[in-house]
């Protein structure tokens, strides 16, 4: 057992809506000061395990503790923020008039920290919240989750709707909460989106989690799609049978390929020619599933395995 | 005040302005026409009224004696329009509290705030409340000045009576609204609720006292504990009044009870 408390455990937890599976035996401990990646396509049960996290909704089945509180206790979520998957901003009211509210209903923001969240993000706070677009309303909803400076974060898709600009800002913002040390659970259906920050992730599929990866891990199984132009026709036979390398095709001066893991070989086959262009498409969640992850009979991955994988 | 209900507050501050103005333009205007009706009784006096049918004259509550001051204020508003506009107002604010911002997404990010949901319950309901008591104390405030203008010859604390009767009446579906709002999240099932409650509760305690069948169903309708002590004749009917006051603290519990324990926004 840890010494630390988790920040999130979770033992046998199930959401069934009626006979739908929402989400079934989750067992999953994110510890304290760790960026935890949640991934899986639309209707995985990503929102599923975040609602029942903050008492939402509640569990069929199993349990969660939140900072070593049941999620029923009002207090604890006073140390948490959470910035909702489908933010819902309405009305005449100002943005800022809303943050305040949220702010004095946690105990207290001072307004400097939300004039200054709102620099960085350049969020316009001062139009009524009906009229906002969904980039600026994406924006408010990350202030509010940030703004009290919560031990534990939430956040389910973060950067829908953001521009890439800002995008690079909020990753900024969570690599400052690791850095003092706090907690961060966010999910996203593209493993692009918190690769870059997360230190492990969790992929659900259909309402269990199939595995628990360390990043770099994951990284390695992911498969890439790899093009290379060179500036004279090439020779098949210089990329047949290298490790790794699959669906090759060579066409001419072209070369496309699916590759596991590294891409070292290739790229010292290549290095033999001279090439013009290279196109490396970002690995996405989806590919990851078809290959590594459909070959297994058994979706449900114990645990303890897939966090010793 | 806490945080909740000023906000609140403000999310039923256009609503609820509304339906001020409304409410005291109508019976500013309705008690200004008295002048017209008690100068000239041979017009509008019993033997004119005899001509509408008997049907009629009970859903508008009797119009018996239309010329003086109480019957006429009686006739029409107090018996039908004033209680029907705020049971109206009390209804939309019934749902402001919990249904609409849960179909619309709102409350989601309400839920997660650290506020046990039946103190969240409560506070939607205490600024509902305080909205209501508004709305009677101003639409109370200009029907008392128009009266005294109008020479209408009720007296404040008969008006006064007949305010706190609507304000009661409308907290009853308030919390009506609220409960199956906070029990099921649904807008249009809590209006639909309310809304046959009260219609079918004021024909029951109109049309249908004539009806054997059907008359003792007046001791389910809030309407009857409004009408039943002729506030505006009497002063305050005070068991009445408790009767309503009791059965809205029945439902704010249910409604704290049923949204503790249930999924929001499922």
């Amino acid at each position: 057992m840890n010494v630390m408390t988790a920040v999130v455990e979770a033992e046998g937890l199930t959401k069934f809506y009626g006979r739908r599976r929402g989400l079934e035996d989750l067992d999953l401990a994110i510890q304290p000061g760790e960026v935890f990646g949640y991934l899986g396509p639309n209707g995985s049960g990503k929102t599923t395990t975040i609602r029942l996290i903050l008492d939402v909704i509640r569990p069929t089945r199993g349990r969660v503790t939140v900072l070593g509180a049941d999620p029923k206790d009002a207090q604890v979520r006073a140390r948490v923020g959470y910035l909702p998957g489908e933010l819902s901003l309405e009305g005449r009211d100002r943005a800022s008039q809303y943050l305040r509210f949220l702010g004095d209903a946690r105990g207290g923001v001072p307004q400097a920290r939300i004039d200054e969240l709102a620099e960085r993000l350049e969020a316009d706070l001062s139009v009524p919240m009906g009229k906002l677009s969904k980039g600026n309303k994406q924006k408010v909803g990350l202030i509010q989750a940030f703004m009290h400076q919560p031990e534990f974060l939430i956040l389910d898709e973060p950067t829908s709707g953001l521009d890439p600009l800002v995008q690079q800002e909020f990753l900024a913002m969570v690599r400052e909460v690791r850095a003092d040390g706090r907690t961060v659970l966010m999910s996203s259906h593209v493993l692009a989106e918190v690769e870059h920050v997360s230190d492990r992730v969790g992929i659900v599929r259909s309402g269990r989690l199939v595995a628990v990866e360390e990043v770099a891990a994951l990284r390695e199984k992911a498969v890439r799609r790899i093009e290379l132009h060179f500036d004279a026709p090439v020779p098949p036979e210089a990329f047949e049978g290298l490790p790794g390398v699959r669906d090759l095709r060579v066409a001419g001066a072209s070369v496309t390929c699916t590759i596991d893991g590294r891409p070292d070989a290739l790229i010292k086959a290549a290095a033999k020619f001279t090439v013009v262009h290279l196109v490396s498409a970002e690995p996405d969640l989806e590919e990851i599933f078809l290959t590594y992850y459909s070959n297994e009979e058994e979706p449900n991955v114990p645990a303890d395995r897939a966090e010793s994988a | 005040m806490s945080p909740l209900i000023a906000q609140s507050l403000r999310d039923y501050r256009r609503t609820l302005i509304g339906w001020t103005i409304g409410i005291s333009a109508f019976l500013s205007l309705y008690v200004s026409i008295y002048t017209s009706i008690s100068a000239n009784p041979e017009v509008y006096g019993p033997a004119a009224l005899a001509k509408f049918p008997g049907a009629l004259k009970d859903l508008m509550g009797g119009m018996a004696d239309i010329t003086s001051g109480p019957g006429y204020l009686q006739s029409v508003v107090y018996q039908l329009f004033i209680p029907m506009l705020f049971i109206a107002c009390a209804c939309t604010l019934g749902n402001r509290a919990i249904a609409a911002p849960e179909e619309s997404g709102v409350l989601e990010l309400t839920v997660t705030l650290p506020i046990p949901r039946t103190s969240l319950v409560l506070q939607r309901f205490a600024a509902a409340v305080l909205g209501l008591l508004a709305v009677a104390a101003v639409s109370f405030l200009v029907t008392w000045a128009a009266a005294a203008n109008a020479g209408i010859g009720v007296p404040a604390d008969r008006l006064l009576a007949g305010h706190t009767g609507v304000f009661l009446l409308g907290l009853f579906f308030c919390a009506l609204t609220l409960t199956v709002g906070a029990a099921t999240g649904r807008r249009a099932l809590a209006s639909g609720v309310a809304g046959v409650w009260a219609v079918g509760g004021y024909a029951v305690v109109t049309l249908g006292q004539s009806v054997p069948a059907i008359a003792w169903l007046k001791w389910i309708v809030p309407y009857y504990y409004y009408l039943d002590g002729r506030p505006l004749y009497r002063g305050f009917p005070v068991g009445d009044y408790l009767v309503l006051a009791g059965a809205t603290a029945v439902l704010l519990l249910t409604a704290a009870l049923a949204f503790d324990r249930r999924d929001v926004g499922v």
